[in-house]
């Protein structure tokens, strides 16, 4: 494989001396690689111009990135018809696991097995421990991460200052600070309550895994009978309805899209907000002036069983479809945008941490820096599964919690719903089933 | 009317609307109809058959039934509010005042935009931190009224139902104005009579010989109330908060396209095509005669 | 009493008159405020116009070629949809043939069936015929999906139109196809321009179709480039450029609306008579 690049290098050069075909007017050996993105908060520009280079540094191959930001729409019946593109990154839109229960996805781990680009090290290895694992089925991979997205809460360190707060760490501290807030007339936190998965993976998870250790989380995850209705996630939904009688959340907090909550807490209505690490570049362009952001755990509960460094991530997976057209190159296409040069470039420009071992190491903004620690010193990293796996009952649970945080439910009300759901989706035999990797 | 020689002209004139719409209305709906019988994720060429299982489900599925009883509420409440709202309207743009005259420049406004823009707009409105009306209560002192309109359940689906009538109500004043200007000229002239008696001639006189208005009305309503996917999708997320929002096509959506269940999708909208047909047929049915025929 | 009647009237105008007017009016000063301010204090007047919100929205979305796309695809499916619409519901209205049950009621149903359900199997009709990304294979669909509401609006008007027209006509010694091209099509303009005006704002605002059925970027109807930054915006936040979207797809709705404003409600007075 070594020599190829060299090889390229050296075609590449007889063009420019005018010996070979004009650039435009290739010849029809030429490979078209299409990827097709997702234009999220980190836009498309980033993988248009790694395309671009790759297509430069391979003359043989033209790499084209285009994408929406609903792109998994315009996907759906193109893998219907099987007119699909060689490399798709679907975003959070797609349901990924359908297509892997499908057989729609290529198995990757051959090519996993094979070195990453320009080094010795297997591919496989050059991916952070336990990413790979969220993207098998059965112990096969079928997606690959790119960027790791990392959950916890946010707060605005220049008006903890100027108040003279710091961040609490535990639940009592939690409870002592919200007084405090209150006391200023400021709402402790404010959250995402049109996508309630933010108060799932901000509060109702981490909390669990607090009191019950991270078994109890996966066992809810794995469907086990009474894992959704155990003492730990009693504990933590009695945690959340506290601080709702209490007042502690931004009044109108439930009817809030994301952007509006974080714009809240921006504009200091809040003092708190439950978000991933995506936090700062989502709200660059309505960021008032002298407003900052700065990353805290989640409150842990003193005497749990969870490990206080337990950490909750996401990734966001790429993908080749089985009836690719060209599914060697698109692999090879991503072996690239995973090096650990193109890895760091991301993390300069688009300011988020990556899924490649060693890519921390280069500047990132300030309001990153803590997320990587916490990254790096966390003994339990772990992710919300359960809602890609089964995403008619997680529905329903965001329902529930909805409810829970409007008053329409009782902490026990709202685990027995979350329980029956979880049975529902145990029994019905049509749903494939999925375990944590352990 | 059968008149003679008739046979190929027919078929000529039908002919070209026919295939379209064969090709590409009814042609890919008998597609999708088949396709309530399989189990099948959307995403992919690979489907199973399983008969009626997906019909069995829905009539198990409690989340159907509400969607069910949300998209009746609309129509109803939407309905009453668009015919009272029309006829009253409609009295007013008829006058010449210069109030009349201004709304009349601008009433239908709210028809032409897209149905994406009124959502963005009643959003807006109803925010519940930095919304328009939130704000008015707080600014005449009824701050204890304040809630969150789009995220309580209590309020969520009128929140809906007041956008969709405030899309639509420009036009079916229009559509009254233009009915009561049609009615004889002594209708009209009740103009000339003071309030009760007025009233009592609206009543018993005006409405009633406004039924062929009512009957386009009403149905258009029925067809219509499809059309506040658009707002619900904006405005609660498509169901938000916990069903409360829910309609048929809202689950359609869901289930089809966010949680990958495309075959039990179809059902639903099986049913949804069967309870829409069977409210404009009761209608049709029960404004089938003038009832100021029999008077005259 | 005439006196109160006269202020209450007045008031209930006035606040329809806000009531209707302001939203619109509030999206339009929204367009010239800096982003940040919109959801930071969406009902304050800008202290200093943004127009770069204009600049950014035109250039974000394509929204130059998207505004002809929109124009095309409505103006050339009118062209279509008006002569085989009003064919189609004339026969339905005159004649009695064997079918005619079956033909009407096939049409009608059409009103009653969410478009959603149909684009995967529509999608793939078009791919087989390579019509997918092509403005006139959205066109043609556009035709095919506005015929039900035509040929609803078109069979009113043709029912109100006396028979003894036709008799009289083919008495004259005019074929069944010129009593319909002298006669009946021109007594029938208004509702012509009642079906022209509501399925032309209705195809200039149409979107799930457009959405699924034009796939690349140069392709893109008004609707689907405006809905790409609404979404967008939910990444970047950036509503100042949202609202000057929205603007620029209003204006040529409620331009339409001004100039013509006598010609549409003269149209939807016949429309709602006899529809």
């Amino acid at each position: 494989m070594r020599p190829i690049p060299l090889v390229l290098a050296l075609s590449s050069l007889l063009i420019v001396a005018g010996c070979g075909p004009s650039g435009s007017g290739a010849p029809g050996g030429k490979v078209k690689v299409e990827v097709q993105a997702f234009q999220g908060g980190y836009g498309i520009d980033f993988f248009q111009q790694a395309g671009e280079e790759y297509s430069k540094l391979n003359p043989n191959v033209q790499v084209t990135v285009a994408g929406d930001p609903r792109v998994w729409e315009a996907l759906r019946p193109r893998l219907v018809a099987g007119d699909v593109p060689d490399l798709m990154f679907p975003g959070w839109g797609m349901d990924h696991w359908a297509l892997v229960n499908d057989g729609a996805l290529l198995e990757l781990d051959s090519a996993l097995d094979e070195k990453a680009y320009k080094s010795d090290e297997p591919w496989r290895s050059t991916f952070r421990p336990g990413l790979l694992e969220l993207c098998q089925k059965d112990g096969k991979t079928y997606m690959l991460p790119l960027y790791v997205m990392i959950y916890g809460w946010w707060y605005d360190p220049g008006v903890f200052a100027k108040n003279g707060w710091t961040p609490p760490q535990t639940w009592d501290e939690l409870l002592a600070f919200g007084e405090k807030c209150k006391a200023k007339g400021v709402a402790p936190i404010a959250f995402q309550g049109q996508y309630p998965y933010y108060m799932i993976e901000g509060m109702l998870l981490p909390w669990a895994c607090s009191v019950g250790g991270i078994e109890a989380v996966n066992a809810a995850q794995n469907l086990e009978p009474g894992a959704w209705s155990s003492p730990a996630m009693l504990r933590a939904a009695q945690m959340i309805a506290e601080l709702r009688d209490k007042g502690f959340f931004l009044k109108g907090s439930v009817a809030m899209s994301h952007t509006e909550a974080q714009t809240q807490f921006l504009n200091g209505k809040a003092a708190m907000v439950p978000c991933g690490s995506w936090l700062e570049s989502e709200m660059k362009s309505t960021m008032p002036p002298g407003a900052q952001v700065a990353f805290m755990p989640v409150p842990d509960v003193a005497g749990g069983k969870g490990d206080p460094t337990a950490l909750l991530i996401g990734i966001e997976p790429w993908m080749v479809p089985t009836a690719a057209k060209h599914p060697k190159q698109a692999i090879e296409f991503f072996r690239y945008l995973t090096s650990l040069d193109e890895a760091k470039k991301f993390v300069r420009e688009k300011g988020t941490l990556m899924a490649i071992v060693g890519s921390d190491d280069t500047d990132m903004p300030p309001s990153l820096e803590a997320p990587a620690r916490a990254l790096a010193g966390s003994k339990t990293v772990w992710s919300v599964q359960y809602r890609t796996w089964y995403p008619a009952m997680q529905e329903e649970i965001e329902g529930a919690i909805t409810s829970l945080l409007n008053g329409q439910l009782t902490p026990e009300q709202f685990v027995e719903r979350c329980e029956a759901a979880a049975t529902k989706t145990r029994n019905d035999s049509t749903v494939t089933k999925y375990k944590v990797a352990s | 009317m059968r008149r003679k020689g008739q046979g190929p002209f027919v078929l000529g004139f039908l002919a070209p609307a026919g295939l379209l719409y064969l090709v590409f209305v009814l042609w890919p709906l008998v597609q999708s109809l088949h396709l309530s019988t399989f189990q099948w994720s959307g995403l992919s060429p690979v489907k199973k058959f399983v008969g009626a299982d997906n019909f069995q489900r829905l009539a198990a599925d409690p989340v159907f039934w509400t969607s069910v009883r949300n998209t009746l509420i609309l129509i109803v409440v939407c309905g009453v509010a668009l015919i009272a709202g029309g006829v009253g309207l409609g009295h007013v743009v008829n006058e010449e005042t210069r109030w009349a005259r201004a709304i009349r420049s601008i009433y239908l406004y709210p028809q032409a935009v897209s149905l994406v823009v009124v959502a963005i707009i009643w959003y807006f409105l109803l925010s519940p931190q930095i919304g328009l009306v939130n704000n008015l209560l707080r600014a005449v002192g009824l701050g204890s009224w304040e809630r969150a309109w789009l995220g309580e359940p209590q309020t969520a689906l009128g929140g809906v139902a007041a956008a969709f009538v405030w899309y639509a109500l420009g036009f079916y004043s229009l559509l009254f104005a233009s009915g009561l200007k049609s009615l004889p000229a002594e209708v009209n002239e009740a103009a000339e009579l003071d309030g009760s008696v007025r009233l009592h001639r609206f009543w018993h006189v005006t409405w009633p010989m406004l039924w062929p208005i009512k009957r386009v009305a009403v149905v258009y309503t029925v067809v219509n109330v499809v059309n506040t996917f658009a707002l619900v999708i904006v405005m609660t997320r498509g169901g938000d908060p916990d069903r409360a929002t829910e309609t048929m096509l809202t689950y359609l959506y869901e289930q089809g396209f966010e949680v990958s269940r495309f075959g039990y999708a179809t059902s639903i909208a099986v049913a949804n095509f069967l309870v829409v047909m069977a409210i404009s047929l009761a209608v049709l049915f029960w404004f089938r005669r003038d009832p100021t025929a029999a008077r005259a | 009493m005439r006196t109160f009647g006269r202020i209450l009237g007045a008031l209930a105008g006035f606040l329809l008159f806000v009531g209707t007017a302001g939203p619109i009016a509030w999206v339009v000063v929204s367009s010239i405020k800096p982003g940040y301010m919109i959801p930071a204090s969406p009902w304050s007047l800008p202290t200093q116009p943004a127009w770069g919100n204009f600049a950014k929205a035109w250039g974000t979305t394509g929204i130059g070629s998207g505004f002809v796309n929109s124009l095309v695809a409505s103006l050339a499916t009118l062209a279509i949809l008006l002569p085989i619409g009003a064919m189609a519901a004339y026969v339905l209205s005159k004649y009695r043939f064997r079918g005619h049950g079956l033909v009407f009621g096939g049409f009608m149903g059409g009103m009653m069936f969410p478009h959603l359900l149909v684009i995967v199997p529509l999608f793939m009709l078009l791919r087989d015929l390579k019509g997918v990304d092509t403005l006139w294979g959205l066109i043609l669909v556009y035709v095919a999906y506005s015929l039900p509401f035509t040929v609803f609006v078109l069979g009113g008007f043709f029912d109100s139109v006396p028979d003894e027209l036709i008799e009289a006509s083919m008495m004259d010694g005019c074929t069944h196809a010129s009593t319909f091209w002298r006669v009946m099509l021109p007594l029938v303009k208004p509702g012509l321009a009642v079906v022209g005006i509501f399925a032309g704002i209705g195809l200039w605002n149409e979107y799930a179709l457009a959405k699924v059925l034009l796939t690349s970027q140069a392709g893109f109807t008004l609707p689907v480039g405006l809905a790409n930054l609404t979404m967008t915006q939910q990444y970047e936040a950036d509503w100042g450029a949202l609202f000057a979207a929205l603007v620029i797809v209003m204006a040529p709705v409620i331009l339409v609306y001004a100039l013509f404003r006598d010609r549409v409600q003269q149209a939807m007075t016949a429309g709602a008579l006899k529809g």
